[in-house]
């Protein structure tokens, strides 16, 4: 018999209502042998006592069910927004809150640079900064020769110094969509979507494919998330070319590496019968922290981009509804595919036509092809209600909600997309469980910071950033909310066997927390400070 | 004076419109370009073995020149890609998925300072649009592709029924030129000076005519841009060289509904040529518009 080691601890809070807190867990080959007392294990024979984690609470490690690895690897470049965060070097990069502070901090991340080497950083949010827009004058004054680039929170946007803009060649003659000018006809700097910002991107080397796609990516994401007390976290939109896969089951076999990696395969690029093979042909070569063979499809875009697809009446502002990135009749047969041949989806569905058309498409799979349990995930569900959330309960699919959304864009959902009444009930949490549904929610990192106990919060609490409660109805509890990012987010990924609870015989994957979740103020409940995590059996503290 | 940079053609159309028949069409056809291009699946890719000269998982090399290359994920760093070649390849062309805004991509070739905008094709079929158009799902995003386009191939008919061509001109107000299917694409797809020149044999597309002039013209960017902007619309193509009233000239380049204009060192004479459908060329609205 292996070792048993007996984590003490201030309080464990399971998940499991069999035992639904503890303060001892013994842990033997990576698993969990025993919950419970001070002797949860002695039937077990001779163990030992780690007090490391006596001042700590433990829950089951967190899982982020909709995140992207470009999380850890987009701090390479510098950060310009206006919230606070951390980078996976644990350094905190205070939030600019206006363009003076822009200004200032990006002079400093320049100093860190070669002579004439680019600076780009990420983050930038126009939204937060009413008063001007952000233009080459401004970022002109940090250098007039080094090549800068700005790139907004949204990534469909950036604004460039004067430097920049004369090695993309852009001039008064330009003649773009896209590249703004200003009232004296020369560009402003600001440039908007990819084909604008492509000869700046090509030339500074801003590559977001090579960036999500590196040892020390990888080794940022793992950091990330440990961070946040994320265990196992998703990249649901992943290439997997066999490069990438050689790579990523090398760093993420190496002993100690933090996390359990879920990348689901990107739906495009074959026809759907290949890609299924693909899928199963990569999920036979999972490994213990890299878990392969789902695979993800994109629908419709995002509505504060107003490309999402929504139904009757539309956006407020009367643009017009959104656009198909994946047309529902190929919608249709790719579902019909993947569910004939066991293949999980991670279905992205932002307005409430396109997850309409989704459902009616898993219907449709399943009459063809019943008694398959592929536990299909609609991911984001924005403007999902119950009669939707009826429909995936009785067909078996899953719902991955962005609870962050509301704290983030909630007031703009308000004011500018679809109007309070169906922002109230937004990310609707509360009817999703009353309706049976199997519910996981989520950051979609780098989108919103990776951060499960804020996505927690925000499922509770319903704040926006104005301090409103968008929603009361929707709230949901603090034990559901704990459940969703923890064995919830499990179920979504086909995993509740292993990980998401802490009870005998799953994998030894706990979130170390500095303060109990279930006793704070539920106002709070972003507050409790994560101290590190256990993966494996091995402790991971920051 | 030649502009090097390398043309980019976008194909649009909805799923199954016919925008690979068109592409394996391009791909045989005696054009003597070495073609990039960059398409969504292989999958319908159809070469006869005797032009391929080999083959990987994305990648097929023709003997003739051209290579094909799946694009992944990212349009964007497989353009840049592209750019990276060496050498590069005569013309790139673009598959956009039967669900993309053809501009959206076309867009990068007029950003793009080594890169220069070649128009937008749109396969329709014949037989299913009004159908699709009509589709409250999907009839903007199909609407959009006809809108952009300079060049709309109707496929899957022999002729294009009056109705069908009535919509196809509502939604584009620009008046491309709409092809049916079956005459030779690349010519007018690729429609470059040298490539038009090189044929000894007009006869071989009648449909086509160039006119051409040098001399003395010389206009401001002003002028210049209003007298472009007056062109017959139905005029694919107008390039060229015209000489400014300082030191600076003008490089122009018009495709369909796009107008280019860059600065250059100014050129000893202004020189340009255009090209067009026979019916367009030969009209007097035309003659008016031309100089000389």
């Amino acid at each position: 018999m292996s070792k048993i080691t007996v984590f003490q601890t201030k309080k464990i809070i399971t998940i499991d209502p069999n035992c639904p807190v503890a303060t001892h867990v013994a842990v033997q080959d990576g698993k969990i042998l025993a919950v419970g007392a001070a002797d949860c294990a002695d039937e077990w024979g001779v163990s030992h006592t780690d007090t490391r984690l006596a001042d700590t609470v433990l829950m089951p490690g967190f899982v982020e069910a909709h995140a992207h690895m470009l999380a850890g690897a987009i701090w390479n470049y510098g950060y310009a927004g206006y919230h606070d965060r951390i980078d996976p070097n644990g350094k905190l990069w205070t939030g600019l809150t206006n363009i003076e502070a822009v200004i200032d901090g990006l002079k400093t991340q320049a100093q860190s640079l070669p002579e004439g080497a680019p600076l780009v950083a990420w983050g930038f949010d126009p939204i937060f900064l009413t008063d001007e827009r952000l233009s080459r004058h401004h970022l002109d004054q940090i250098s007039p020769t080094r090549p800068i680039a700005v790139l907004f929170s949204n990534f469909h946007l950036m604004c460039v110094n004067s430097a920049a803009l004369e090695l993309a060649e852009y001039s008064q003659y330009t003649n773009v969509e896209g590249v703004v000018k200003g009232p004296d006809g020369q560009p402003t700097g600001e440039l908007q979507e990819m084909a604008a910002m492509f000869p700046v991107m090509h030339r500074l080397g801003i590559d977001f494919r090579n960036l999500g796609q590196t040892e020390q990516a990888i080794r940022s994401y793992g950091a990330v998330a440990r961070q946040a007390g994320v265990t196992t976290v998703t990249d649901l939109f992943s290439m997997m070319e066999e490069g990438d896969l050689k790579l990523m089951q090398r760093v993420t076999s190496e002993p100690g590496f933090p996390v359990r990696i879920v990348p689901a395969m990107a739906a495009t690029g074959a026809r759907p019968e290949q890609l299924a093979q693909r899928a199963i042909e990569l999920r036979g070569r999972s490994t213990d922290k890299l878990r392969l063979g789902a695979v993800k499809l994109m629908t419709d875009g995002s509505i504060q981009g107003w490309t999402a697809r929504v139904k009757w009446p539309g956006y407020v502002g009367g643009q017009p509804n959104g656009i198909w990135n994946t047309a529902p009749t190929q919608i249709g047969e790719i579902c019909d595919v993947m569910h004939r041949e066991g293949v999980q989806m991670h279905i992205h569905v932002n307005g409430d036509e396109a997850s309409e058309v989704v459902i009616n498409a898993l219907d449709a799979a399943s009459r063809n092809t019943p008694g398959q349990d592929n536990r299909h995930v609609l991911q984001h569900g924005q403007m999902m209600g119950a009669d939707q959330f009826q429909r995936c309960a009785e067909l078996g699919i899953t719902v991955n909600l962005f609870a962050n959304h509301i704290w983030y864009f909630g007031d703009q959902h308000v004011a500018l997309t679809i109007g309070n009444n169906r922002a109230t009930r937004m990310n609707a949490c509360r009817t999703a469980l009353d309706c049976g549904v199997h519910l996981a929610i989520h950051s979609d990192a780098p989108v919103t910071p990776m951060g499960p106990l804020f996505t927690a919060w925000c499922a509770v609490n319903r704040q926006t950033m104005s301090g409103r409660t968008l929603g009361a109805a929707q709230c949901i509890s603090v034990d559901e909310a704990l459940y969703a990012i923890t064995l919830g987010a499990a179920y979504s990924l086909k995993m509740e066997a292993e990980i998401g609870s802490i009870e005998t015989g799953k994998i030894a994957d706990f979130a170390i927390l500095g303060a109990d979740p279930t006793a704070v103020d539920a106002q709070d409940l972003k507050d409790v400070p994560v101290l590190g995590t256990v993966s494996g059996g091995v402790v991971q503290l920051q | 004076m030649i502009d090097t940079r390398l043309p980019m053609t976008v194909i649009g159309g909805y799923l199954g419109a016919g925008k690979t028949t068109l592409i394996n069409r391009l791909l045989a056809e005696p054009h003597g370009k070495r073609l990039m291009l960059l398409v969504n699946d292989f999958g319908a890719i159809n070469i006869d073995a005797d032009l391929l000269d080999s083959a990987d998982e994305d990648t097929l090399t023709l003997t003739n020149g051209c290579v094909c290359c799946t694009m992944g994920s990212d349009l964007f760093m497989a353009i840049s890609d592209v750019l990276k070649r060496a050498p590069r390849p005569d013309h790139l062309i673009i598959e956009a998925s039967g669900v993309a805004d053809p501009y959206r991509i076309a867009n990068t070739a007029i950003a793009e300072p080594e890169m220069r905008y070649a128009g937008i094709v749109t396969v329709v079929d014949a037989e299913n649009f009004q159908a699709l158009s009509d589709d409250p799902l999907i009839g903007p995003q199909i609407a959009q592709q006809v809108a952009c386009a300079d060049l709309v191939y109707v496929s899957k008919s022999d002729g294009i029924a009056a109705d069908l061509m009535r919509s196809l001109r509502a939604i584009n107000q620009a008046q491309p030129v709409i092809l049916q299917d079956g005459i030779l694409a690349s010519s007018l797809l690729l429609a470059e000076h040298d490539a038009m020149h090189a044929d000894p044999s007009p006869a071989s597309h009648p449909n086509y005519a160039q006119l051409d002039y040098s001399g003395d013209m010389v206009c401001d960017y002003a002028a210049l841009s209003a007298w472009l902007a007056q062109r017959p619309k139905s005029l694919f193509r107008v390039k060229g060289f015209v000489m400014g009233p300082q030191d600076q000239g003008w490089l122009v380049q018009v495709v369909g509904q796009n107008i280019a204009i860059s600065p250059i060192a100014n050129p000893a004479q202004s020189t340009l040529v255009a090209i067009g459908l026979l019916a367009a060329t030969s009209g007097s609205e035309l003659h008016d518009w031309w100089p000389g």
